[in-house]
């Protein structure tokens, strides 16, 4: 499950971000027989069952499965936010017991305080960690610069729209420069105009950070165009079913969505989650969007 | 890190800009304060007009001019009066406030206390608490400690359910965003259960001041050497029912004060802490 774990730059001439004291072939996060039991009123269940996995330095990777089928509770795992019934997570070298400072994460909803301005909203994980502010204003003025939001700084989230809130929570998950970013279906949220965009966007903007991105969505054609790589997550219990390379270059744009290649590759996806679960997630208005 | 990277242009342009229509005082807010105040002063003349067309003697009905006249002339026996109703009163909301803060911190953060308090708190709303009054006065004394006791005690309520229901409002994504920073808990109740909640506690702040006030009245209609209640039962008693009027006036205008207090607080939290841009 765990054959293409090897880093690949994304984006040409992009530099690794992260220190490279470690061999390069060592993942930056490894998955090992990670398994999530809940206590339910109608006995245990099993949320995710022995999930494996490497993810190297500066991989985008999806995971991708209906609802139900464990991928956000394996991310919050990952997060330090559920822990594994069994099974470890190494992150950079050390496991994965609790929350920790050197993850970023972005959820469905932007989660921004609605009284704090979008500069202020960007800085709030340097107040959390207590880190000195006056560098890091420079930063989130660059980052807010990146996802195109140079002028906003002062404006209050109620003035934004969804995806230009997504767009600053993305930000701020970036803001103290995290070694690994989590997103939970980042997008499902807005409009499918605006969520082609913001995927477009994603897509530019990581190939700038180079940063490790793990990505949970349902949607088929999300999970291929962003991705390095898609690992599907279905059956019951749920297990990794497929850990799949997607054969496009990068920087990439929505064109290529329209290839011959990319229906073939999403179409391949498609069959496998039909055939573990007997029915495709979310359908064909997931992809269509 | 340069360039912007694909926008949604509409909203992007629609943004800024929107505060047409809130600065400038329309025809409506003119109407808004005008009806109100034209309605009550033709109350206030239909009174007047009852009182001398149907030559009512002031022990029944003293008239708004005459009520007027008694607050002119005898403004320093209203204003002794005046100040220890309104100290209580402002002594028994701030404690109340306190209280009612305190205990939906502990309703917020222990399960143990809201199962074993909260329901008790509920039902404790439906109890005619003005009915307990003259037990304080057994348990405290006629100073003005079982006054303030006693507005304390009707008007922490509506504080302890405002305040709670604003803890437990917050946005859980927000929460598991600051577990996930490795925020403490008092780091996510100060930067955010507390400004979310301001509103809340704001709302049950101006139940509470109006609640003291009764609960001090009411501890003056019982036993007291001073206050408003104390020369309304005293006026009252006497059949000098002018002095009673020009008592509640005042007492209006003590009761307005107070509560103009806990307004200004919540504008200027408002202002802090608003979701509409500065």
């Amino acid at each position: 499950m765990a054959a293409q774990s090897a880093t690949r730059p994304r984006g040409p001439g992009v530099p690794q971000a992260m220190s490279g004291a470690t061999a390069p072939a060592t993942p930056l996060l490894r998955i090992a027989q990670v398994e999530k039991v809940y206590g339910g009123r109608q006995g245990p269940v099993r949320a995710v069952a022995s999930a494996s996995l490497e993810i190297g330095r500066g991989e985008f990777v999806s995971l991708l499965g209906p609802s139900g089928c464990g991928k956000s509770t394996l991310l919050m795992m990952i997060a330090g936010l559920e822990t594994p019934t069994s099974g470890t997570i190494e992150l950079d070298g050390s496991r994965v017991v609790r929350p920790r400072r050197d993850i970023g994460i972005i959820f469905q909803d932007a989660t921004l305080l609605p009284w704090k301005t979008t500069l202020e909203n960007v800085l709030f994980p340097i107040r959390i960690l207590k880190l000195p502010l006056a560098p890091y204003r420079e930063r989130a003025r660059e980052l807010l610069a990146m996802v195109g939001l140079s002028g906003f700084e002062n404006h209050k989230p109620a003035q934004l729209s969804g995806g230009m809130r997504q767009r600053v929570a993305i930000c701020r998950a970036l803001i103290h420069d995290p070694a690994i970013l989590l997103m939970d279906e980042p997008f499902s949220a807005l409009d499918a105009i605006t969520r082609d965009q913001m995927n477009e966007a994603l897509s530019e903007i990581m190939d700038r950070t180079a940063k490790t991105v793990i990505f949970v969505t349902h949607s088929i054609r999300e999970a291929a165009f962003l991705s390095d790589r898609v690992v599907v997550m279905g059956g019951r219990p749920s297990h990794v079913i497929l850990d799949e390379r997607m054969p496009f270059g990068r920087p990439r744009r929505l064109a290529i969505e329209e290839t011959p290649e990319f229906g073939q590759v999403v179409r391949h996806l498609r069959l496998t989650i039909e055939q573990a679960h007997g029915t495709a997630p979310s359908g064909r208005s997931a992809g269509g969007e | 890190m340069a360039g912007a990277i694909g926008t949604e242009s509409g909203a992007m342009l629609a943004a800024p800009g929107r505060a047409a229509g809130l600065g400038g005082l329309g025809l409506g807010s003119v109407r808004a304060v005008l009806l109100p105040v034209a309605l009550a002063v033709a109350a206030l003349a239909a009174w007047q007009a009852v009182v001398v067309l149907g030559d009512i003697p002031p022990v029944i009905l003293p008239s708004p001019v005459s009520t007027l006249r008694y607050i002119v002339e005898h403004w320093d026996i209203l204003l002794t009066h005046a100040v220890p109703t309104t100290l209580e009163s402002a002594i028994g909301f701030v404690l109340a406030t306190l209280l009612g803060v305190l205990l939906a911190i502990v309703i917020t953060y222990s399960s143990l206390a809201r199962e074993a308090l909260y329901p008790n708190l509920v039902f404790f709303q439906l109890i005619p608490k003005i009915a307990l009054a003259p037990l304080f006065i057994i348990w405290l004394g006629i100073g003005m400690q079982s006054r303030v006791a006693f507005a304390v005690f009707i008007a922490f309520f509506p504080v302890v359910i405002a305040t709670t229901a604003g803890f437990t409002s917050v946005d859980r994504g927000m929460l598991r965003l600051c577990r996930s920073l490795t925020a403490s808990e008092w780091q996510i109740f100060t930067h955010v259960r507390f400004p979310a909640a301001l509103p809340y506690i704001f709302s049950g702040m101006k139940v509470a001041i109006t609640l003291a006030i009764i609960g001090v009245i009411i501890g003056e209609f019982i036993t007291a050497q001073a206050g408003l209640g104390y020369l309304i039962i005293f006026a009252t008693a006497r059949a000098d029912t002018e002095v009673s009027m020009a008592a509640i006036v005042v007492l209006c205008v003590c009761g307005l004060l107070l509560y103009g207090l806990v307004a200004l607080g919540e504008i200027v939290a408002n202002r802090i802490f608003s979701a509409e841009p500065a």
